[in-house]
């Protein structure tokens, strides 16, 4: 208790700071915030803020918003945002709203940072331990992050998938792992693709919960925690049945996810593929693209089975590059917990390589959309060849944070290989 | 007709003056000159049956092959249209019939059909639409589910149905904005009439003509008429409306190809200052028409058609009784009492023209309009739709419409069938009426939505508004613009999608004070609209699923290589052992190799 106040007094002042320059964007761009939520790179079909406002201004005039093709987002969203006055009227309480949940994501952010979890877990302990970033630093990096600004103005529903997502971990950690899991099914049955984390998010909740309680054995605490999360999904499944009135939102919000019929470009690999795939193998690219998806699941959490959070890191990286709809507000996430790895950057082999392609395909990627959408004399190889650009950058980021976390298990093995070079055989 | 029956058995004189009552057929060509030096052509022919010989398959002026489709599918009422160009209202006034026998751009069908459930309508619609697509050459089996809407406010049966059918008749509508008509419509179109383009007001019928026209219209109607205590009639009525630039039109068909008239010719505009002998301000238009009705339409009419009611004459024309024509011998000339039109019984074995002549004016005023020709009527409602924005990402639609009344509302009903690709954001749906600053939410009075599905079925937006006399009202809305499969892009893609026409129904006025041509239902439609959308680059697929692979096999194997492999020192690792000479060179390409990435890759 004494804790939690003087950790409230300490990031009181942050929160505040990265509350006031967001208001302070939103009052002196007006602007702004439709701008970006115009933009491919921060809302996708799943995820827009005008989709949002197209759904609710259907749902308010008993139209059903999943007859048809333009809203694809979780039902329960509806009812949230009716509750809130006009976005286009009064918008200031939208924008209130979402600053509200980046603070939240950043609270959690802090907790998982200050538990120290990261360098040292049940299983592992690394040596490098000391040379963590506290949560307040990896709070303000989360919150100043221009992409998180970006994508808080922009407004799409994923940064509630993202909070959820956060507030697992965090619960995880703190050795809740209902709440962990009710957190999980909250952040599934917005965006589908968290149900991957379920795994190390049951090790990670398992380790936690060890130290405290020696409870149960590993299968019978992942089959609990597995029922727990299918009864809360069931139950949102059923709210969301019961406030539309029929189960097509789920064909409308999931199947399209796994389908991909709306090819609005983003920031993924995906929509330019299936553009040109041939029709009689879409089906199997389809299948192929989601097992690749979902392969990096067992094999990440057998491997790193000691750092439940570095898996949990890794599988989201990999998501925020290779899921059907990524936008940057996913790579938000991934870059909100790299941090919370401070201790291995110094393993990291690639980080200026890696940083500068983020960065080049960050400027360049909003040109060359311009070139082809608005200029025309760009085409949409342009795009796409940026997109592969981005993706790479960020793949090479997590392979090398990958490489890194290993490296630094292995040298707690061999401590006299510590800065001597090495092999992989 | 009747003197070749009249030598049989007085019982089936009896017989057949029956028929002739319920089963009878007219023509008429109906000419309206129009300003601009312009003439509307109208063209219409009717023909009824009874039901109970349509039933027994006793078609006689109803065509039979058209008759065994709709009886095939179940059909109660047909409406096709075939239309080229645009009716330049804001010139040519009010529509002919109201706008009623007209149709997008493109071809646009709808009909009534009897169908117990929607999968029963959608079949046969299905089959409707293949076998008039075979039956009139155009590509109407490409109206498939996305294209076909079921309106709600918009279309109204026009023919009499029992109230026992009118239960299960289903409206289906689908349009086809980028079909191109032309010749082949028309010849089939000939084909349905009795007297099959070779006698009467359809020997005029050219497709070099026709389709040269500045707007035309080919209409094809079949509705059931019931008048009171007698036997319901099928009523075929096909039409065709065409606007023929005169001056076009008298080129001679051997010189087709237009040159600069020599200075002498040109009509000069006399009344600006800088008029002398070698400026010119060139005079379009006001000199009044002059033409002869062989010389716009390349031949004369070869004669009535014999089986025509004789009572209706088959030639029209609207010009003032001021005005002299002359026609060819035979003909009589049966004056409108209004002042304003005439009409002429031609002979039916002989062929027949007529020429309006050019009447000399006073020659200081050639802008003054003389009272060569009938002043166009106002119509109810001018309506106008045009693309805003720019780019392949997204754009917005603005209808303006204006009501030119002065002291009369206007009560529509407005609809649009959007393609499915075209993703509208009703949210954004406003109006506002011009000169006022207040978001009149209240101008739409009823809104009737049915949102695209991918692939599966286009936007159906229908809007009951009503406008205030001598107001402007803007409609916008925003869409985006979906990319699609590479597929599914039709040949020059960069071309664009065509949108089909708004359809506006204007409502009947209530009160029963109104004009007449406000008590009845009309139509307007305005122009198609052409979409663009982003495009892929068409000849990559192979690229562009190895560079995609490629990435992701990057991706994958190397997190998998660092997964799998076991860390040992730069040191203790085995080296490459391979006998002979390419194992040594192979060895030191390694070591090469080995040296570069030392540099680079120490760590801490």
């Amino acid at each position: 208790m004494n804790r939690g106040k003087m950790h409230f007094q300490g990031t009181a002042g942050l929160y505040a700071a990265a509350a006031l320059l967001r208001l302070l964007l939103f009052a002196f761009f007006p602007g702004l915030p439709d701008l970006l939520t115009a933009r491919v790179e921060i809302s996708t079909p799943v995820t827009s803020f005008k989709r949002l406002q197209e759904g609710l201004f259907l749902y308010n005039h008993n139209v059903s918003p999943y007859d048809g093709g333009v809203y694809h987002q979780a039902p329960l969203l509806l009812p949230l945002f009716s509750l809130l006055p006009d976005p286009s009227a009064y918008p200031i309480f939208t924008y209130i709203l979402y600053i509200i949940i980046d603070l939240l994501s950043a609270e959690a952010l802090w907790k998982i940072a200050e538990s120290g979890e990261a360098s040292a877990s049940r299983l592992f302990t690394s040596a490098r331990k000391d040379r963590r970033w506290s949560g307040y630093i990896v709070a303000a990096l989360f919150l100043f992050n221009p992409f998180t600004i970006a994508t808080c103005m922009a407004r799409p529903t994923n940064v509630f998938t993202t909070c959820a997502i956060l507030h697992a971990i965090a619960k995880a950690i703190a050795g809740n792992p209902f709440t962990a899991m009710l957190a999980l099914s909250f952040a599934t049955y917005l965006s589908m693709y968290p149900i991957l984390l379920l795994p190390p998010l049951v090790l990670l909740a398992y380790d936690r919960q060890y130290t405290s309680k020696r409870a149960s054995s590993l299968p019978q605490f992942a089959g609990i925690n597995a029922i727990v999360v299918a009864f809360c999904l069931s139950a949102l499944f059923l709210g969301s049945y019961l406030l539309t009135g029929s189960w097509e939102f789920i064909a409308s919000t999931y199947g399209i996810q796994l389908t991909l019929t709306d090819l609005t470009p983003n920031v993924g690999l995906w929509w330019y593929f299936f553009v040109e795939m041939f029709d009689s193998f879409r089906a199997f690219f389809l299948a192929v693209f989601w097992l690749h998806l979902s392969c990096y699941v067992g094999g990440l959490s057998i491997r790193i089975r000691s750092q439940p959070l570095a898996v949990l890191t890794i599988l989201v990286g990999i998501f925020a590059i290779f899921k059907p709809y990524p936008s940057i507000a996913d790579t938000t996430l991934f870059l909100a917990m790299v941090p919370l790895f401070r201790h291995v950057f110094p393993l990291m082999r690639y980080t200026f390589l890696s940083a500068s392609t983020v960065l080049y395909s960050t400027f360049l990627g909003p040109a060359f959309y311009y070139l082809w959408i608005y200029a025309g004399s760009g085409n949409a190889n342009f795009f796409y060849a940026i997109t592969l650009v981005w993706s790479l950058g960020q793949s090479l980021l997590v392979s090398d944070l990958t490489f890194a976390m290993l490296r630094d298990e292995w040298e707690m093995e061999r401590p006299e290989m510590v800065g001597k070079e090495i092999r992989q055989i | 007709m009747r003197h070749f029956f009249s030598y049989l058995i007085p019982l089936s004189i009896l017989f057949w003056s029956a028929v002739a009552v319920t089963s009878d057929y007219y023509e008429q060509l109906n000419l309206k000159p129009l300003p601009q030096s312009n003439l509307l052509a109208s063209f219409n022919f009717r023909s009824n049956t009874s039901l109970s010989q349509f039933e027994a398959h006793n078609f006689r002026y109803f065509p039979r092959s058209l008759g065994q489709i709709l009886q095939h599918v179940g059909t109660r009422e047909l409406h096709l249209r075939f239309s080229l160009g645009r009716w330049d209202a804001e010139s040519w006034g009010a529509r002919p019939w109201d706008g009623t026998k007209e149709g997008g751009t493109g071809v646009e069908l709808w009909a009534w059909l009897e169908a117990e459930t929607d999968e029963e309508a959608d079949r046969k619609w299905l089959s409707l639409t293949n076998a008039l697509s075979g039956l009139f050459c155009a590509s109407l089996n490409f109206i498939d589910e996305t294209r076909t809407t079921r309106p709600v406010m918009s279309f109204q049966p026009e023919g009499n149905h029992p109230n026992s059918t009118l239960a299960n008749m289903q409206l289906l509508h689908g349009v086809l904005p980028r079909e191109v008509v032309c010749t082949e419509n028309l010849t089939p179109f000939l084909k349905l009439l009795p007297c099959k383009g070779k006698a009467g007001i359809s020997t005029l019928l050219d497709g070099h003509k026709l389709f040269d026209a500045s707007w035309q219209s080919m209409a094809i109607d079949i509705r059931p008429i019931c008048a009171n205590g007698e036997e319901c009639v099928l009523q075929i009525e096909q039409a065709i409306d065409m606007v023929l630039d005169i001056e076009r039109s008298k080129r001679p068909r051997d010189n087709p190809i237009p040159r600069p008239a020599p200075g002498h010719d040109l009509k000069c505009n006399s009344s600006k200052p800088y008029h002398s002998g070698d400026t010119c301000f060139p005079t379009d238009f006001v000199e009044g028409q002059d033409w002869a009705l062989d010389q716009v339409f390349g031949k004369a009419i070869k004669g009535a058609c014999p089986l025509s009611n004789s009572n209706i004459p088959p030639v029209c024309i609207q010009v003032p009784h001021s005005r002299d024509i002359y026609t060819t011998a035979g003909a009589t000339e049966i004056k409108n009492p209004n002042g304003l039109s005439r009409c002429y019984q031609i002979p039916s074995d002989d062929g027949f023209s007529f020429i309006l002549p050019h009447i000399s004016r006073e020659g200081e005023h050639g802008v003054t309009s003389v009272n060569d020709i009938v002043e166009p009527e106002t119509p109810l409602l001018y309506a106008e739709r045009s693309f805003t924005g720019h780019g392949y990402e997204r754009g917005g639609v603005r209808t303006i419409l204006t009501n030119p009344s002065l002291d009369t509302e206007v009560e529509f009903v407005y609809m649009e069938s959007l393609p499915w690709f075209m993703r509208i954001y009703l949210h954004t749906l406003k109006t506002h009426i011009d000169g006022e600053l207040r978001s009149s939410q209240d101008v739409i009075e009823e809104i009737y939505y049915r949102p695209a599905l991918d692939r599966v079925r286009g936007t159906q937006l229908e809007l009951r508004m009503r406008i205030p006399p001598a107001s402007t009202v803007f409609l916008t809305y925003d869409f985006e613009k979906s990319i699609l499969r590479y597929t599914e892009y039709p040949p020059d893609a960069n071309r664009g999608f065509d949108v089909a026409a708004a359809v506006i129904t204007i409502l009947p006025s209530d009160s029963p004070d109104v004009p007449i041509e406000r008590q009845k239902t009309s139509n307007l439609r305005t122009t198609t609209l052409l979409l663009s959308l982003p495009t892929p680059d068409f000849s990559m697929p192979y690229n562009v699923i190895i560079f995609t692979s490629t990435a992701i096999a990057l991706a994958f194997g190397g997190l998998y290589n660092i997964l799998i492999r076991r860390f040992v020192g730069a040191d203790e690792a085995p080296q490459v052992s391979v006998g002979g000479l390419k194992g040594k060179i192979l060895a030191g390409i390694i070591k090469l190799a080995e040296k570069l990435k030392g540099a680079k890759g120490k760590v801490e």
